[in-house]
């Protein structure tokens, strides 16, 4: 029996800045101290690099790869909201860009081949969902199966050759083009993000999202249409995949069978740092936009800085760590 | 007449009848509290006029029409909402967000619109005598009376005509309660009717209109408040075991435990196992059990009065209670249930699934899964033939009924598979063995076979510790009688002295005291 059962429930002070922009997607702790984070990292590693963060060449790699991951983020932070996981994203991707890729060999105007990576991704994404939903295996080992599986069919589908007719078209729409400061893949990265955020924050179907992760079976008791909500979740994130696939040729024009190979754990990693619990229910699409800038920010300061590059790997890790962790404290002693 | 009328409501789960028939009526403007044990339907009838369940047979019906529901959505609709003894809540969510969780007030275009919702709320918010600003806070930053009023704006903000509490103060302080059955009686005096869920006698009368007394899935009474004394509901929630008299419903008559007797051993030796001034912080407070040998000490309480928590301390599997444990007069802490083992301490869990049988291995391994030592050859070779004959030997002695040893125990029926369970224990030179609801779920014939085992290690001379929430069960098996209640004792009786009135009595705190 709590002994302060009774206490009144304002008995703690509540900010009223807070309570007036709940509903707008501001920083609230998690993010302000992210955004530290990420100030913290660039100094150092501009510092370190004599500047060489700065140049134009690299901010520009730096964008378009953040753009590449925080566009499946956006989807991977949903389905880990409903509570769920999606680990073949790495493999999808690789797996979209052959079959893409293919259309491109056979000469296919861009304005057909768009839709192939968009409802290849798609479908990819249904996949996982009809595992997931009617078919009750455990997310992960639904998309464990899948990653290898999608890899699988990477190999069948290039007969393990490279791909290499990607048309430079790509690279000039999503790279060259600029909006302002920004290559266009950074701005589609951003509208999509915004949009994200509308939608889990003030949206019906955003609401639900949440309260599937909070607790499902409460949800599906107030009629909210759980199995369909987490198809929506797990095919989002294979259209988004399918985007990024498409980026992705035009960051690196060619296909091999090891593209998107360890993808999907960035994405994850870059959700997870983002603020976004693993059993669901908690999560921003700010978050995930810092994350993944974090994310990318130390893939590129340990090229900067002449690290060897596995330690990138280890660096990731240890923030991982250190903010989860950070994280999961207090909830436990509530 | 009643807004919601139940007709011998029958339903089955598995071969367990949980309701027999059952008929209860709700009016407007009127509470009606439903009185029973733990185990004796309540549930599964709150479940089904909710739409979680459907019945197997009776009839529904809601404002004079017959009503089938297919899903919880049904009921809602028809002004029939539950406040559930754990609130189903969204921990990370806004109060505001939570109260209308599936309902959102949204415009065309699907966007949530907070102000209409928070004017939809307001009224209700002034009738619980809820701050307006609590709707920004997020559910888990309340206290569980607060989230519960949340629940209850919940179920007005849908027009509820009927609300159903489950035992909505099992959770609360007496403040808590107090305020809670103030909003019942206003929610009462709108015109709303209330069905009170408890086994705590003594709130019926400050809140109920009429009560209806269940047990074991049939009515045993209803009456208007006033018309049914207190001893006379005692009697009636106690009924099984207090009417009927205990030999016939178990085969198992009192004269049992003539073979302590004659087999020489002094009523009550000094105490193999003793605690005194036990406390787990939440949990039991300043507990007392001596446990004595060759007699079978029973531990009756309701769920969550703190029964299996002290066992559970004993064995080593709880750890960080403050007091002293005594085994054989010699100080004991055990820091896991290895420990405890060792010092010939056991303990039969309550969930035999998850905590008692490895369910992919044959029946072999499970009957020797504690005693793998005396099987042990040098270099740690393991004697598979005599681990064998063990098996078949433990299967005649306690009449376990399958194909053969090497057959996986997931296979065996529930009766069976705690057979199993009872002979590994039985297999050890043990002290103290603890059997935490040895008979739940199992079959009349197989229940009172595992009672006689109970009583022959006993015979032996083990002290044996039944926690159950079955009344007959305990008055049938033991020689004495703990009660425990809200993490404390709450009385103590010898075979000649208990009868099923008392210990009830007890067991939820009504007025007539231990003797």
């Amino acid at each position: 029996m709590p002994s302060d059962a009774s206490a009144h429930p304002l008995a703690q002070p509540g900010g009223r800045v807070r309570r007036i922009f709940r509903h707008l997607p501001l920083p609230g702790e998690r993010e302000g101290g992210l955004l530290a984070t990420l100030v913290v990292l660039s100094v150092l590693i501009a510092f370190g690099s004599h500047g060489a963060l700065f140049t134009p060449v690299n901010m520009d790699n730096l964008l378009v790869s953040a753009a590449i991951t925080a566009i499946p983020a956006i989807g991977m932070t949903v389905v880990i909201l409903t509570g769920g996981i999606d680990v073949s994203t790495g493999s999808m991707l690789g797996l979209v860009a052959a079959i893409g890729g293919l259309a491109f060999e056979a000469h296919w105007g861009l304005a057909a081949v768009v839709p192939v990576f968009c409802l290849t991704g798609a479908g990819l994404g249904l996949i996982n969902a009809a595992l997931i939903i009617p078919g009750r295996v455990p997310p992960v080992i639904a998309t464990l199966g899948t990653l290898s599986i999608f890899r699988m069919l990477v190999f069948l589908v290039t007969g393990s050759n490279w791909i290499t007719e990607i048309p430079p078209s790509l690279t000039t729409i999503f790279i060259v083009t600029r909006i302002g400061p920004l290559p266009m893949a950074s701005v589609i990265a951003l509208l999509m993000l915004a949009l994200a955020a509308f939608l889990l924050a003030r949206f019906r179907v955003g609401r639900h999202v949440y309260a599937i992760g909070n607790n499902e079976e409460a949800a599906r008791l107030a009629g909210i249409r759980v199995r369909r909500i987490k198809l929506y979740a797990y095919v989002l994130l294979g259209l988004l995949t399918g985007i990024a696939a498409l980026m992705t040729l035009g960051q690196s024009p060619m296909v091999q069978t090891s593209t998107g190979e360890g993808f999907e754990l960035k994405v994850i990693a870059a959700v997870v740092l983002g603020g976004t619990e693993l059993s669901g229910g908690r999560g921003t699409i700010l978050g995930t936009l810092l994350g993944t800038l974090i994310v990318e920010l130390v893939g590129d300061g340990v090229v900067l800085l002449h690290i060897q590059p596995f330690w990138s790997g280890v660096l990731l890790g240890a923030i991982i760590l250190f903010s989860v962790g950070a994280a999961w404290r207090p909830a436990r002693s509530d | 007449m009643a807004f919601v009328e139940l007709t011998g409501i029958v339903k089955n789960f598995g071969g367990v009848r949980a309701l027999k028939g059952v008929d209860l009526s709700v009016e407007l403007g009127r509470t009606h509290a439903l009185l029973g044990e733990n185990g004796a339907g309540k549930s599964t009838l709150i479940r089904i006029l909710t739409g979680a369940h459907r019945p197997d047979a009776g009839d529904i019906r809601i404002d004079g029409t017959p009503r089938t529901f297919r899903r919880p959505q049904d009921a809602q609709a028809l002004g029939i909402a539950a406040v559930y003894q754990e609130p189903m809540v969204y921990p990370h969510l806004s109060v505001l967000e939570n109260i209308f969780a599936g309902r959102e007030i949204a415009n065309s275009f699907g966007v949530v619109q907070h102000a209409a919702m928070r004017r939809k709320v307001a009224p209700w918010l002034d009738r619980l005598n809820m701050p307006a600003a609590l709707l920004e806070r997020p559910m888990s930053s309340l206290t569980l009376g607060w989230q519960q009023l949340v629940m209850i704006a919940q179920a007005l903000v849908q027009n509820a005509r009927v609300i159903i509490f489950d035992e909505p103060t099992s959770i609360l302080s007496q403040a808590e309660t107090d305020r809670l059955f103030a909003i019942i009686g206003r929610l009462r005096a709108d015109g709303r009717g209330v069905v009170y869920i408890t086994h705590r006698l003594d709130e019926v009368p400050r809140i109920a209109d009429r009560v209806t007394v269940l047990t074991d899935g049939r009515v045993r009474g209803s009456y208007p408040i006033g018309k049914a004394s207190h001893e006379h509901l005692l009697s009636l929630m106690a009924g099984r075991a207090g009417q009927e008299p205990v030999p016939d419903t178990h085969g198992l008559p009192r004269p049992h435990r003539a073979p302590l007797a004659a087999a020489g051993k002094p009523a009550f030796s000094p105490p193999v196992l003793e605690v005194r001034g036990l406390t787990l912080e939440g949990r039991f407070r300043d507990v007392s059990w001596s446990i004595p040998a060759g007699c079978v000490t029973g531990i009756y309480g309701l769920v969550g009065s703190g029964r299996s928590e002290v066992a559970l301390s004993v064995f080593g599997f709880l750890r960080g209670a403050r007091g002293v444990m005594l085994l054989e007069g010699k100080p004991i802490a055990p820091r896991a249930p290895a420990e405890a083992i060792r010092l010939g301490i056991g303990y039969l869990p309550e969930d035999r699934k998850l905590q008692g049988i490895f369910a992919s291995k044959p029946l072999e391994s499970n009957l020797t899964a504690n005693a793998l030592g005396r099987f042990t050859r040098p270099l740690g070779r393991l004697d598979f033939s005599a681990l064998a004959a063990a098996a078949r030997q433990a299967m005649a002695a306690y009449n376990i009924k399958a194909r053969g040893e090497a057959s996986p125990i997931a296979a065996l029926s529930g009766g069976n598979q705690q057979k199993g369970l009872f002979a590994r224990w039985a297999a050890r030179a043990l002290k103290v063995l603890i059997l935490d609801e040895p008979t739940r779920g199992i079959d009349v014939q197989t229940k009172d076979e595992i009672h006689r085992f109970v009583r022959g290690l006993a015979v032996q001379g083990l002290a044996v510790i039944v926690i159950s929430s079955d009344l007959p069960e305990v008055l049938a098996v033991s020689d004495r009688v703990i009660v425990m209640r809200q993490g404390r004792v709450a009385g103590e009786w010898s075979a000649e002295a208990m009868t099923a009135e008392a210990i009830l009595g007890a067991a939820i705190g009504a007025r007539s005291e231990a003797a």
